[in-house]
């Protein structure tokens, strides 16, 4: 047998898959009107942006929610994780809003999203964006070394408060000035009837560094994300001596900051977010999706391992918690005087 | 006893089939990919992270610590025959390897650089054995004062580095420090000669600067240079009795520096090579010969940085803290794998410990069997034609780079420090020093700024901590005491002459 038949056979198999796509293309596109999650499917792979580098949270979250999407029969793309990494985010961001109205592009998104444009560093902001869906939260530990002698988080804002040149008290935190551990902090002790600005933050490269700190007693306090701070809590190297959960929330077996008397919560949040005009059509299919997700037994066996709390927000509650963050950091940036120059200006 | 028992425990875990052969591929993947210049090992673990879903924690941490280590062995080849650091760590192993492979002797280099890795890992491994349980304290004993101390130690090298006079040391030095400086200043959340440019936000990176001003320089000098050396001869394996024991003090040396730099999550395996290059350069009777293919130069940073590695594993497994980009995707992977790394560690996960741990033992000797034989080959590289070698240097500098963050500007920068080390080198300005602040400067202010945050702006903190007061006068002694000696033998001599 010679190979031209072959070759013929291949060329005809190709030419009706083609007609076969185009075909589907033409049904997807007359139909689609109202939102509704069925007027769409996603008919190429997803580029999943993580705008940080491999090993962080954003990477984490896209390669965890990427892996148990593609194993479910939610959907049947693949979710290739792209890591877009340098600003902060501000790379990652402003590739993402340079593809409007393309319905197969999503990003991890999280404080730093509202954070790192209010100091004036990046030229997007979470309004450039669409957003799909909160899925998880964490929050703030407020701890001390296991030996110190602090009892209470009121005793440990009474001490920040009192420090002076001759008697120092520092507090470590994983993240620069006017990023999420020092909000944390500063809204913390601002409601705890402190001056924020007065609090000695000595910022570190992450939660382990800062907590290391701490446990060497080179600084007195510390404040990181509860999900970093496990390992050294669990084995008492860290006492925590209250987290920025909702009332009667918290997680581990420390009060919230609300059952202490100081009326203050701090989401560490992580959602997914698309490029600018997204189609109605394709964030009530994502929203759905993700949803669907959440009630996943895969997803609750990861979620559990990375220590995450489900907080699941679809398009229009999201939108909204958006904005009321943007406006609460903003107040503490101000603050903090770490406001910088608006951007889009 | 107890260490002994928890080790035999660790090869039970080994002894398995299927992780005898992940330590096998993983070390071999990591040999390979340390060899290629610029592509490193992190990339190569976050490609095999979802490889390891649903295999035991231990097994992936066994493949996946493999493929770091490997690299880390590996990546002294290209460093030596091509004057392009396979990975970060081995950037010194150039500075006297190079030099060597182009008198001829690239086997002979090869063979050192091989050996002293091997002894350096084993040497680590079995401090690790006996007192990794203690050495998470040493750890925590190093605050910002400590760090900065450090690492004003290992800024000192730079007057052993520069060859060519000490001013233009200096000014190189100073050079680097600045453009570490780049990017966002995490003290205070200020942007700093970033010219608007969000590429620069987050820093130059490391690799770029070393592939830049060695391997591309190297590349730009080569081409421009007629073509009459004769570079060919790969040279015998062998090593002469008196080389073999030259080699042995300065191994010990470098991987005590490299083990204790590990274990500390600031300074990790690039540090750790640099301060094992400084340390023997200085304590050597030959010191006028470093840089120019002296044995010494190659067994020191290769057995540091080896070392280095494996003590990174302590800072990684009981703190949670990662020392580098490396151990941080490493990181990475365990939390998804469902551990979490902290004191807790060895009591409630032994057999993920002590199984890495064990593994990499028998890593190490896999790794030494496989590059042992493969130096002939290797070699040859030497041999390909250079219009052909000189384009394929190029290649792999740009794909290592453009690999970092998948962005285009890295690779300009990249052209700009290749051209800028082609300058300096054509000026007589060393390139060393230069990485030198480059690593070091970031981390020295850093430090510094905490250190002084702490201590509401006084200056006495730095002398009050017993570690920081030691770690400093050493580097006084280390600026001092060479100038001295040397005046103090001149006037013996005179008197007795």
């Amino acid at each position: 047998m010679s190979a031209r038949p072959v070759a013929l056979k291949a060329l005809a198999a190709v030419f009706a898959l083609a007609l076969l796509a185009s075909a589907c293309d033409e049904e997807g596109a007359t139909e689609a009107d109202a939102a509704d999650p069925d007027d769409f499917t996603p008919s190429e792979p997803i580029e999943y942006i993580a705008p940080a580098g491999a090993g962080g949270g954003w990477d984490t979250l896209a390669r965890t929610t990427g892996r148990v999407l593609e194993e479910s029969d939610l959907v049947d793309v693949n979710f290739p994780v792209e890591n877009h990494e340098g600003g902060g985010g501000a790379v990652g961001w402003a590739h993402v809003a340079g593809q409007p109205g393309d319905d197969h592009t999503l990003f991890m998104a999280s404080p730093p999203l509202i954070l790192v444009p209010l100091s004036g560093e990046a030229d997007h902001d979470h309004t450039d964006f669409t957003a799909v869906s909160r899925l998880i939260t964490d929050y703030m530990i407020y701890g001390v070394p296991e030996d110190s002698p602090i009892e209470t988080v009121e005793e440990l804002f009474e001490r920040a408060a009192d420090a002076d040149d001759e008697d120092e008290f520092a507090i470590a935190g994983g993240s620069a000035p006017g990023s999420m551990d020092h909000i944390g902090l500063a809204g913390a002790a601002d409601a705890a009837g402190v001056d924020a600005a007065e609090v000695n933050y000595v910022p570190f490269s992450g939660g382990g560094e800062a907590m290391t700190a701490a446990i060497g007693g080179h600084v007195d306090a510390v404040v990181t994300g509860v999900g970093e701070s496990t390992s050294q809590v669990e084995a008492g190297e860290i006492r925590v001596l209250a987290t920025s959960a909702p009332e009667g929330e918290s997680p581990i077996d420390a009060p919230a900051l609300q059952d202490e008397g100081i009326d203050y919560t701090f989401d560490i949040w992580r959602g997914v977010m698309g490029p600018p005009d997204m189609s109605p059509e394709a964030i009530a299919f994502y929203e759905q999706m993700y949803a669907d997700m959440l009630e996943l037994d895969e997803w609750a066996e990861e979620r559990d391992e990375l220590g995450w709390i489900d907080a699941y927000l679809g398009h229009d509650e999201f939108t909204e918690f958006l904005d009321e963050q943007q406006e609460e950091f903003e107040a503490v940036l101000d603050d903090l005087g770490l406001l910088g120059e608006a951007p889009d200006s | 006893m107890d260490a002994l028992q928890d080790l035999a425990f660790g090869f039970t875990v080994v002894f398995e089939p299927f992780n005898l052969l992940l330590v096998a591929s993983g070390v071999l993947a990591g040999t390979i990919i340390g060899m290629l210049p610029g592509l490193g090992p992190i990339a190569a673990i976050a490609l095999l992270i979802p490889t390891t879903f649903g295999m035991d924690p231990s097994s992936a941490l066994i493949l996946l610590a493999g493929v770091y280590y490997g690299a880390v062995f590996g990546g002294s080849t290209s460093s030596i025959l091509l004057n392009a650091p396979g990975i970060a760590g081995t950037v010194a192993t150039s500075f006297d390897g190079y030099p060597m492979a182009r008198s001829g002797r690239a086997g002979a280099a090869l063979a050192i650089a091989a050996i002293a890795s091997f002894i350096g890992g084993t040497i680590a491994l079995i401090g690790l054995a006996l007192v990794a349980p203690a050495l998470a304290s040493v750890a925590v004993a190093f605050g910002p004062a400590e760090y900065f101390a450090l690492m004003v130690l290992g800024l000192t090298a730079v007057t052993s580095l520069s060859d060519t006079g000490l001013v233009k040391g200096l000014l190189a030095g100073t050079f680097g420090v600045m453009v570490s400086i780049i990017g966002i200043d995490l003290q205070t959340g200020t942007l700093r000669y970033t010219f608007g440019m969000p590429e620069l936000f987050e820093g130059v990176d490391f690799l770029i600067v070393a592939l830049g001003v060695f391997a591309l320089a190297e590349v730009l000098r080569l081409a421009l240079q007629p073509q009459n050396e004769s570079q060919e001869a790969i040279g015998s394996l062998r090593l002469s009795r008196r080389e073999l024991r030259d080699m042995a003090p300065a191994t010990g040396r470098g991987s005590l520096v490299g083990f204790f730099s590990g274990i500390l999550p600031g300074a990790g395996a690039t540090i750790g090579s640099f301060l094992g290059y400084g340390l023997e350069k200085r304590v050597a009777k030959d010191a006028d010969t470093f840089g120019k293919g002296n044995t010494k130069g190659i067994a020191a940073p290769e057995s540091a940085n080896n070392a280095a590695a494996v003590g990174s594993f302590v800072p990684l497994l009981t703190l949670g803290v990662p020392g580098s980009g490396t151990t941080a995707v490493l990181l990475g992977a365990l939390l998804v794998l469902g551990i979490q790394p902290g004191p807790l560690m060895f009591a409630d996960r032994p057999e993920v410990f002590w199984g890495v741990i064990a593994s990499m033992y028998i890593g190490n000797i896999v790794l030494l069997m496989l590059n042992l034989p493969l130096i002939p080959l290797l070699a040859r590289i030497l041999r390909t034609p250079r219009p052909l070698l000189l384009p394929l240097i190029i290649v792999f500098c740009v794909i290592g780079v453009y690999g970092l963050r998948f962005n285009t500007f890295d690779l300009w920068l990249l052209l700009l420090f290749g051209v800028l080390g082609f300058l300096m080198r054509a000026n007589g300005f060393p390139a060393a020093p230069l990485i030198l602040g480059l690593i070091l400067g970031a981390i020295m202010e850093e430090s510094m700024r905490q250190a002084l945050q702490i201590s509401g702006g006084a200056w006495s903190v730095f002398l009050e901590q017993p570690i920081s007061a030691t770690l400093l006068a050493l580097a006084a002694v280390s600026l001092l005491a060479p100038p001295l000696v040397a005046r103090w033998r001149q006037r013996s001599r005179a008197s007795v002459g």
